[in-house]
């Protein structure tokens, strides 16, 4: 217990965590600014549409139309606050909360999107831990908390781990080992490409090559299997969370080309940032300003 | 040097409940049944469930001028998300013809109103039934049913 202790509360820089906190929160800024279009048309859909999830489910019916896309430009300037470490303390659960209703509402409408949950989860966890110390507006005075940082870099890291795991047992608890036999995948991206021929959207580029190769889909779902059932150990840092980090990245754009579906989240490489030294990436950022600026 | 070592204790104490509060949350889907999907505490069950390669869906196309078909993407129907449009199709077709034609005629205002489909002149919503594998790798289509149609109307010409 103490070994644990002591590892889960191993000091880290400030650095490490704030830049997480401007990484992923200029993340979300930009994923809901980007959407404000969307959510507003969704919120024109018919009210038979709506089928709640989250904490919308205290909503009976939609909201009038104009109030979720007010939300959503409120979810946008509170992140900007997020990002620059601007009144921490009250900014920061406020844009959190905001997040994750404005996310919660866009998938109330028939469909759950799971690339947008991971992120909700990050945004709602850097809020409860001290990310503004560094690189902020106004960072809080004082001694660095007693906690330190390192234990908020690890709750990120296991959140992203958590995730994976949580699909792995799902594919265990619905299909059972047979899953790893081929034919479950292969029939999840034959029918998921269907539905993209029939409803007007592109098809994936591999889909239709593999589809013919039905040997491959159980040497992928091996290979997915253990990704997803291996993600803690990622937690171990290091060379081993890079290689697991570049081993998921990999997944999804194989996901990308058998199915088309695009989680941006993993593939501009945010959901790993806890496992790296994300300060540098502030760093390299900090130092390409000023050079910018001196000219 | 007791007051430090409270605050130690204090913060360490704050870090234990916010991880064991997050990881509880975040684990909780496992306790649910793996189909009860809900965000953003999904149980992940997207590639997960068994499926039949055979497949009934809801959706619509567009028949040109010529005869041709043309398949109408998603955002025709205000949804960038393609499994958000199955589900308005199969909430039309689930209503009958109060729902199917409100969304026929909403839909052939939208192909009026994009010159990509300036082509389009009929819409059709309909329920096709078809093997995944045979459609993509074989180009076999299985049987469609029509369930409404309706002619796009061409955009009023303005005044000069």
């Amino acid at each position: 217990m103490t070994r644990l202790a002591a590892w889960w509360f191993a000091p880290a820089p400030a650095q490490r965590l704030a830049a997480m906190r401007i990484i992923i929160g200029l993340y979300a800024l930009v994923y809901v600014a980007a959407r404000l279009g969307e959510l507003a048309s969704v919120a024109q859909l018919p009210g038979g549409n709506f089928a709640p999830v989250g904490v919308v489910r205290v909503l009976g019916a939609p909201l009038p139309g104009w109030l979720p896309l007010g939300l959503a430009v409120a979810t946008v300037a509170t992140l900007a606050c997020f990002v620059i470490g601007a009144w921490w303390r009250v900014a920061a659960p406020i844009a959190a909360g905001l997040l994750l209703w404005t996310l919660s509402y866009r998938n109330s409408w028939g469909m759950v999107f799971h690339t947008d949950n991971l992120l909700v989860v990050h945004v709602v966890a850097l809020a409860c831990t001290p990310a503004a110390d560094a690189y902020a507006l106004a960072p809080r005075p004082g001694a660095p908390p007693a906690s330190g940082y390192g234990w908020a870099l690890k709750l990120l890291a296991l959140l992203t781990a958590a995730t994976y795991v949580l699909a792995g047992i799902a594919k265990l608890r619905l299909a059972g080992v047979g899953w790893l036999d081929g034919d479950f995948l292969r029939n999840q991206i034959a029918v998921d490409n269907l539905r993209k021929a029939l409803l007007g959207s592109p098809t994936a580029p591999l889909a239709t090559p593999l589809l013919e190769h039905p040997g491959w889909f159980a040497v992928v779902s091996l290979a997915t299997l253990v990704l997803e059932l291996g993600a803690p150990i990622a937690l171990l840092g290091g060379k081993v969370a890079r290689a697991w980090a570049l081993g998921a990245w990999g997944f999804h754009v194989g996901v990308i080309l058998l199915m088309n579906i695009w989680f941006p989240y993993p593939l501009f490489g945010i959901a790993y940032v806890p496992l790296l030294h994300a300060e540098r990436v502030i760093e390299v950022a900090r130092r390409l300003g000023r050079t910018f600026l001196r000219r | 040097m007791a007051s430090l070592v409270a605050a130690a204790v204090r913060g360490r104490l704050f870090a234990g409940l916010v991880t064991g509060a997050l990881l509880a949350v975040v684990g909780s889907p496992v306790l649910r049944s793996p189909s009860d999907d809900d965000f953003p505490l999904s149980t992940y069950p997207m590639f997960a469930t068994p499926r039949d390669t055979r497949q009934t869906l809801d959706y619509a196309w567009g028949e040109t001028r010529a005869g041709e078909r043309r398949a109408l993407p998603p955002p025709l129907l205000g949804t960038g998300e393609i499994l958000q449009a199955m589900r308005i199709y199969e909430h039309a077709v689930a209503g009958g013809k109060r729902t199917l034609e409100p969304l026929c005629v909403r839909l052939a205002a939208a192909v009026a109103a994009d010159a990509r489909y300036a082509d389009v002149a009929v819409i059709h919503i309909v329920t096709g039934t078809h093997d995944a594998i045979d459609y993509l790798v074989r180009d076999q289509h299985g049987e469609e049913r029509e369930r409404v149609r309706c002619r796009v109307m061409p955009p009023p010409r303005r005044a000069p």
